[in-house]
């Protein structure tokens, strides 16, 4: 190859050459076969570079950047969720009036459980117990009792509507192919049986000492974070069914913080 | 910039536009550079987590890929300058590598060069001219571009390609 019309082979290539030495260029090829063999060569790297495949990053990476943002506090939260599908709309209607109720009755009755209870226990400590013969002590305790029974059986129906609305969603995406990978499907099923062992754990502390406000409280607790993971999965996977990524990563890096 | 003003915004929507429409070539070019796709990714993420720190220094000179070409390739040389030293790879030298135009090679002749030959040859070539000529031949930037995208005078730009080109030739017909 001639070294002298190297340059100017290049910039054939790069279509960047003048009208003057091209035509001189054009010249000279037209007698060496060295250098149209090159010019050859040169153009055949050239068009496979051209021709290589596109590369897409998988989704996670995707995930991670939106997460690490969040982390960091870069940006803005996303407005409340809303689930898209209509036909979940009764159900999550339903579950959250329960809730709503549920909760405004929690909060009048805690206090007042936590009085009623302070009696025998308060004694020990030299306050003042129920005077026998008085039994408005432990009717109070009944009737708040039997509003918190009420108050969980609200709690365990609004769970089973949402558990319902769950396993809708995940039926409609696997039929779409837009189902959870496995390590979110792990972290929510690990989630899950934390809050049910606490529940579990609530449940067994009531039974040992019915009067427990402690035990109460925590079994509440529990059933409120079940709600709110039961929530979050629809949620999550709506987003998904919309292709939101952001919204999904958003949601997913919540509850990994929960 | 309307876009690019959302992102300093805290926009997150507006930045997984921006992930959407410049991800694919910037992952290209970190495969490329890097030589393998599980760096890659990593790299990705740092890209565009440096991407979004910097969104308020970029005032538009250039054409926004053009600006995250350049953060991207800074990034991927970074890496394969730390990794070189943590391996203790010389690899500084090899983009000024005396003989290089001499060095006589029997060409491709009839060969037909395959995509898988022209990769594995690429992950061959210096940092320097690998990242111009990806830029260049593979990702079809102008001259002007890859100038930008690395920070170097435009001459250096074709110089670095065409000696790219030498070197595959060279790696290429030592196939057989």
């Amino acid at each position: 190859m001639h070294t002298a019309y190297r340059e100017s082979i290049h910039e054939l290539i790069d279509g960047t050459i003048g009208n003057i030495r091209r035509a001189e260029l054009e010249r000279h090829l037209a007698d060496c076969t060295d250098c149209r063999a090159w010019l050859a060569d040169m153009e055949a790297i050239r068009d496979t570079a051209g021709s290589l495949d596109p590369l897409e990053p998988p989704d996670g990476v995707w995930l991670q950047i939106a997460g690490r943002l969040r982390q960091e506090g870069r940006v803005a939260l996303p407005p409340a969720r809303q689930p898209a599908r209509v036909r979940h709309v009764a159900l999550l209607a339903i579950a959250a009036s329960l809730l709503l109720a549920v909760g405004a009755a929690i909060v009048m009755l805690l206090p007042q459980y936590r009085t009623n209870n302070a009696g025998p226990r308060a004694a020990a400590v030299g306050t003042p117990a129920p005077q026998p013969g008085n039994p408005g002590g432990d009717v109070a305790v009944e009737s708040v009792e039997a509003e918190f029974r009420l108050a969980e059986q609200h709690y365990q129906n609004a769970i089973a509507k949402l558990e319902q609305a769950v396993k809708l969603d995940q039926a409609a995406s696997g039929q779409n192919g837009n189902t959870l990978d496995a390590q979110t499907a792990a972290m929510l099923q690990k989630n899950l049986q934390v809050i049910d062992q606490a529940i579990a754990e609530s449940r067994s502390g009531l039974r040992s000492d019915p009067l427990s406000a402690a035990a109460l409280a925590s079994l509440f607790d529990a059933l409120r974070s079940k709600v709110a993971l039961l929530q979050d999965t629809i949620a999550l996977m709506n987003e998904m069914r919309k292709g939101n990524s952001a919204g999904a990563a958003q949601i997913v890096d919540g509850l990994n913080k929960s | 910039m309307a876009l690019v003003e959302r992102c300093r915004q805290g926009d997150l929507g507006a930045f997984e536009e921006l992930y959407r429409a410049h991800a694919g070539k910037l992952f290209s070019v970190a495969c490329r550079m890097l030589g393998n796709t599980a760096d890659a990714e990593d790299l990705l993420q740092e890209i565009f987590l440096s991407a979004h720190r910097k969104l308020d220094g970029f005032r538009g000179e250039a054409a926004l890929g053009t600006w995250l070409y350049r953060l991207a390739t800074n990034h991927c040389l970074d890496y394969l300058r730390s990794r070189a030293a943590r391996t203790d790879q010389l690899t500084d030298v090899l983009d000024d590598e005396p003989g290089y135009f001499t060095a006589g090679s029997p060409g491709l002749a009839e060969q037909t060069v395959t995509k898988m030959d022209l990769e594995r040859a690429l992950a061959r070539l210096p940092e320097g001219c690998r990242a111009a000529f990806v830029l260049h031949d593979v990702q079809g930037l102008e001259h002007r571009e890859v100038a930008q995208a690395l920070g170097i005078a435009e001459g250096t730009s074709k110089s670095q390609v065409h000696k790219a080109r030498h070197r595959l030739r060279a790696l290429l017909s030592e196939r057989h």
